[in-house]
């Protein structure tokens, strides 16, 4: 702490007398050259988050809001905490990833394929367009009913449910990918001879990468939306039921714990899509250059 | 005379016209009763007013699109498709950008079946050649205009095709580029004895390069005339540019282009309502300008 105060000390005293600032720069530690413009940055960027989490942990001491329905943030984190001990917090988290995860991967496995064929194939897309148009513009929560009749509350219908809403993202992305190739890429690539099948694998798959990943990232977050909801209807287990579960037993601290954990797995599954992105498409201008 | 490596005979390119969109007709002839010799190892330059169908011409001659009428022979045999015995340099590169330079090199290769190794020494023979040794494993987006397009003529020339189709492409480059870049096209051309047609818009880049030039007609597009290039604005003399005998063979294609830029200035005039004077002077100056 003593540490931080003297840096400060230094910063001010930097900018009361910039005159001499070049003698002062000298002065300042080592450590905060290499961390402080970091740690500036850091701050700056997540100033906001840091701010609501102490409004929220402020608000209903002072009696803003009514700790009842809103308890203070590490009373959640408290909650939390209990819930990791006695084992609950695990085998909630482990049911939600693997119907969210289950269900992505099928999806990923099945509809990126055929969002290529559809774009590749221009009759096949012209078959299939209406049928898609339908089925998107109807909502995949609406459904969710539809999929319990059918498939049961088990892991089934839920997995089929988070698939099926991956589902809509992923085709048209990838479609939309493979549609949009440059065609002077495909032009010189038909100059050199390229086969169709070459054409393919060497022009439109790499063309295609970056666009068929900004679906597989709206895919995952459509992914825990449509966990956490059917999760709360008829489950036993994850993080929806965790959350409903709290409301109804007024537990509310777990249930706000509930929620951060979805926030933590979405951040968590989007952070880890976006440094595959990277490895995949490291051939791309990086956006501030 | 030797046989001729290129031929046109009598071709005709018409293309289908959306009807209604300020066309009276539903077809817009490209290419009309187009009949030329290129000789083997020629490096021929063609000119002429923007919309003279130039570019379909590199079209048919690469295989990317058919005549309507008439046909076109390489090597005494119709052109049928797209082949690797006609490299294509596009104006806008039309390089791989997730491709390194050297791997762009190396497309045409991997495309024929050649094995890695080889791929891998060709390349670098070949980026050697363009002066881009130091640049193998640099993206697309990490290299300038003249570089990009270095990379795109080595990878041209990296499965070794006897015809060499160059669709203006140093258009996008500044004017010091584009000199250094035409120096050492002529440099590679006469050690590697390609046969190259250059389109450009330049008028000093075709008398520059070509040894001979031809000159379009507007839409549509004929051939107007073809002027053969005095041998002593090839000898490498140090800047041809300033040679008397350079500006009066300027002069003369510069005469012949400018009607042909009136006329289509006054037909699209006629087409689209821009205001022909003033239009026709621009583009005379965008002619003028290389």
């Amino acid at each position: 702490m003593s540490s931080v105060e003297s840096s400060l000390d230094v910063f001010r005293a930097r900018r009361g007398t910039s005159a001499f600032g070049a003698e002062h720069r000298y002065a300042r530690p080592r450590w905060l050259l290499v961390f402080g413009p970091r740690l500036i940055r850091f701050s700056r960027r997540s100033a906001l988050v840091i701010a609501l989490l102490a409004l929220w942990e402020v608000a209903p001491r002072i009696g803003w809001a009514d700790p009842a329905f809103l308890p203070p943030f590490s009373e959640v984190l408290n909650a939390g905490f209990e819930l990791a001990v006695n084992g609950q917090l695990y085998e909630h988290v482990g049911a939600s990833l693997f119907r969210a995860f289950g269900g992505f991967v099928i999806a990923v496995i099945f509809i990126v394929p055929l969002g290529l064929a559809i774009g590749w194939y221009r009759r096949l897309g012209d078959t299939l367009n209406q049928l898609i148009e339908v089925l998107r513009n109807t909502a995949p929560l609406a459904l969710l009913p539809v999929f319990i009749l059918l498939l049961g509350i088990g892991e089934v219908s839920k997995i089929s449910m988070v698939a099926y809403s991956c589902a809509w993202p992923l085709l048209l992305n990838t479609i939309a990918a493979v549609r949009q190739v440059d065609p002077l890429l495909i032009k010189s690539a038909r100059t050199m001879g390229a086969t169709p099948l070459q054409l393919f694998v060497k022009v439109f798959l790499p063309a295609s990468l970056p666009t068929i990943f900004v679906g597989v990232r709206l895919a995952s977050a459509a992914a825990m939306l449509v966990l956490v909801a059917s999760e709360m209807v008829g489950a036993k287990a994850g993080l929806g039921y965790l959350i409903i579960y709290g409301q109804y037993s007024f537990l509310i601290p777990q249930m706000y714990f509930g929620i951060l954990a979805i926030t933590t797995i979405g951040l968590t599954a989007n952070g880890a899509l976006e440094g595959l992105e990277r490895r995949f498409t490291r051939w791309k201008p990086t956006s501030s250059a | 005379m030797k046989a001729a490596k290129i031929r046109f005979e009598h071709v005709r390119k018409e293309f289908a016209v959306r009807p209604g969109a300020g066309n009276s007709t539903d077809s817009l002839v490209a290419l009309d009763g187009v009949t030329l010799d290129v000789r083997p190892g020629e490096f021929l330059t063609l000119v002429g007013p923007s919309g003279c169908g130039k570019s379909t011409l590199l079209d048919l001659l690469g295989g990317l699109a058919a005549p309507t009428e008439g046909r076109v022979l390489l090597d005494g045999r119709p052109v049928a498709g797209p082949a690797r015995d006609r490299g294509i340099v596009f104006q806008q590169y039309a390089l791989f950008p997730w491709r390194t330079a050297a791997q762009n090199i190396a497309f045409g290769l991997e495309i024929a079946g050649v094995a890695a190794k080889e791929r891998r020494e060709r390349a670098a023979y070949y980026l050697d050649l363009v002066g881009l040794a130091g640049f193998a494993d640099r993206y697309p987006h990490e290299l300038s205009g003249g570089m990009k397009q270095r990379v795109a003529i080595a990878r041209s020339l990296a499965y070794e095709p006897e015809v060499l189709l160059m669709d203006e492409p140093f258009a996008a480059l500044d004017a010091q580029t584009r000199e250094t870049l035409q120096v050492e096209l002529l440099r590679l051309w006469r050690r590697t004895a390609k046969t190259i047609v250059f389109i450009t818009h330049g008028i000093d880049e075709a008398i520059v390069l070509g040894q001979r030039v031809v000159v379009m007609t507007s839409r549509p597009g004929r051939i107007k005339h073809i002027l053969e290039i005095p041998d002593m604005l090839h000898s490498e003399v140090e800047d041809v540019r300033s040679l008397p005998l350079f500006g009066a063979v300027r002069h003369e294609v510069w005469t012949l282009l400018r009607e042909e830029v009136v006329k289509a200035q006054q037909s699209q005039a006629r087409d689209g309502g821009v205001a022909p004077a003033a239009a026709t002077k621009r583009s005379v100056r965008e002619l003028a300008h290389v």
